[in-house]
């Protein structure tokens, strides 16, 4: 992963406890994990769920979550891993609660391109490539954020999202080619 | 077949997360990705997710991790509390269970009314029984299922509610 940085190792319980009432990670491996991932994840969130103030929530449920989790991770690719599933899963279970709340996906006929003038980085273009994301499904999004966003690797991508890595490539090249379409084509 | 992937491609994402595309990300580079509809893709998705999530980053106001560590910590011993809990509650609802019992045991023994009932049970034959058991069933509809819902169901809902405080 191009965003990975060097994680102490964490040394984990493999069974299950509801009672737990001590993490085995401890304090300040958890402080430096946080601060090597809360912004970028709170960022995938956002665009997961399309609402701020949801993705906040879920940011902390996330790493409640994995904190709690009885989880073994080989390296901080792992961990990045199960804690974006985590935030995947409830993002999208979110989103089944409150679908009002998020834009509605128009079928894919009636996504009308959006405007190829505004530059990626201008609010417009930020519009933009929020209003495309949205036509897309939500794994489709997932998909691409972590790909291009996190820089993830085809393996990261499927471990994830739970994907069989194998249909990854087929459904990234479709996935960016319709983002691209919907973006105007590409940019110089 | 359809080409799905391009060698130019690890590039073009190099460059766009670095900051480099398209200006510094050399002549050769942009040439091919004009003429490259694979690597005009990537270059346009990935520049404009990968601005996207710095302007998002950037304006990102999250709480601190020693927070989140705390909030993370409190709950997870409330949720250890009700997890230990939860055998007192279940014996709690088995003793309100035995004393209903109890109690309809006391009233079935105290109550003339119904000891008369089960007298003339007693003295008729099985057919008669059954047919006595109809007729008490129909004349005392609501007050045999008062009984049965006090026996059963009680019990159950205030295992439910107890359960989920």
């Amino acid at each position: 992963m191009i965003r990975d940085t060097a994680f102490p190792d964490l040394s984990r319980s493999d069974a299950a406890d509801e009672a737990r009432t001590e993490f085995v990670v401890d304090e300040d491996a958890f402080r430096g994990f946080y601060e090597r991932t809360s912004r970028g994840l709170w960022a995938y969130l956002v665009r997961m769920t399309g609402d701020r103030e949801l993705a906040d929530d879920l940011l902390q449920e996330t790493y409640y979550r994995f904190l709690r989790a009885a989880a073994t991770h080989e390296n901080e690719a792992h961990r990045r891993n199960s804690l974006y599933l985590i935030a995947g899963n409830l993002a999208r279970d979110a989103r089944r609660r409150s679908l009002a709340r998020i834009p509605a996906i128009p079928a894919g006929d009636e996504i009308e391109q959006v405007s190829s003038a505004s530059p990626a980085g201008s609010p417009e273009g930020r519009a933009d490539l929020a209003r495309a994301m949205s036509a897309l499904q939500p794994r489709e999004r997932a998909m691409l954020w972590l790909a291009y966003a996190e820089g993830a690797s085809h393996e990261e991508i499927a471990g994830a999202l739970g994907i069989r890595r194998g249909s990854l490539k087929t459904l990234l090249y479709r996935t960016r080619r319709k983002l691209a379409a919907l973006l105007g084509g590409g940019r110089p | 077949m359809k080409r799905m992937e391009c060698e130019f491609e690890a590039e073009v994402l190099a460059a766009v997360f670095q900051s480099r595309w398209p200006e510094q990300a050399g002549e050769e580079l942009r040439a091919h990705v004009a003429q490259c509809e694979l690597c005009r893709d990537v270059a346009a998705v990935a520049g404009a997710i990968n601005e996207s999530r710095e302007a998002l980053v950037a304006e990102a106001a999250l709480p601190d991790a020693g927070r989140v560590w705390r909030r993370a910590q409190l709950r997870a011993r409330r949720e250890a509390v009700d997890t230990a809990g939860r055998p007192i509650t279940a014996a709690q609802v088995i003793a309100f269970a035995c004393a209903m019992g109890l109690l309809g045991a006391v009233f079935g023994a105290t109550s003339t009314w119904f000891q008369g009932a089960l007298g003339r049970m007693a003295s008729v034959d099985s057919g008669a029984v059954l047919a006595s058991a109809a007729k008490l069933l129909i004349e005392n509809g609501a007050f045999v299922l008062s009984l049965v819902a006090a026996v059963f169901l009680v019990p159950a809902v205030f295992y439910v509610a107890l359960g989920r405080e």
